[in-house]
């Protein structure tokens, strides 16, 4: 009996908590699927770009508000190597395509129903924005989303463009 | 020895029982307006003024909102 308690003591502390990924770790891919394709989603493909990488989901009030401002800016910083994929992280997937068909967005979105990304990558709130640099390191991890933070999210963007441009110029 | 047992199973109990949290991408179902606390706000704090007005007391009222847990 005793055994069996310490058994199940050790088996509690020590199965595996999630490792969630920080500030200046390599950001990993996940079990998410491409809307467009259908394909499995696959960060490697993107190296060399700056990802925005956004947690989101159709019930969540600061996402919806947050998807005008991604695609403007999505579509200003395109040509300089910058993308966002959005992974959608609704139990029902069918409640982010009504969504989307409301309100199109040119970005990536992927589909996470299983919440296997999120858990990944540690959530905290939603949404929460990974600003991953062009060799994949992620360098800022924005939670939530308010129009005071379009500056900051902006300003950090371009920033990550600019930072091999610099380095060409070092040289 | 008896007692130490059930102590350490009332502690393992509790334990587990803190593990239970809803994770923010599995809010979702919380966020469905019939699970608001208080589904209608403006109605809410119409009423809550006029209660105020009438007793001459503030305060101790809660429930303005959901369970969305965003920002």
């Amino acid at each position: 009996m005793r055994n069996s308690i310490l058994f199940v003591f050790f088996i509690f502390f020590l199965s595996p908590a999630t490792k969630a990924i920080e500030v200046n770790e390599m950001a990993v891919s996940c079990p998410a699927t491409l809307e467009s394709t259908k394909n499995p989603l696959s960060l490697k493909k993107y190296l060399g770009k700056v990802i925005y990488l956004d947690f989101w989901a159709s019930w969540c009030p600061p996402c919806k508000k947050s998807m005008p401002f991604l695609n403007a800016l999505r579509n200003k910083l395109h040509d300089q190597g910058f993308e966002i994929i959005a992974i959608n992280v609704d139990e029902d997937s069918e409640d982010a395509r009504k969504l989307l068909e409301q309100f199109p967005v040119d970005y990536v979105i992927a589909m996470d129903p299983h919440g296997v990304c999120p858990k990944k990558y540690d959530v905290k709130a939603m949404p929460s924005a990974y600003l991953i640099d062009k060799q994949g390191k992620v360098r800022k991890i924005h939670l939530g989303f308010r129009s005071s933070d379009e500056h900051e999210i902006r300003s950090f963007v371009t920033q990550l463009l600019n930072e091999d441009k610099n380095k060409e110029g070092i040289n | 020895m008896n007692a130490l047992i059930y102590y350490a199973f009332a502690v393992l109990v509790s334990l587990m029982l803190s593990a239970c949290n809803v994770a923010p991408w599995e809010r979702g179902n919380l966020a469905k307006p019939e699970m608001a606390i208080n589904p209608n706000v403006q109605h809410a704090a119409f009423r809550e003024h006029v209660f105020e007005s009438k007793e001459a007391s503030s305060g101790g009222i809660i429930g303005s909102g959901g369970g969305c847990g965003c920002n």
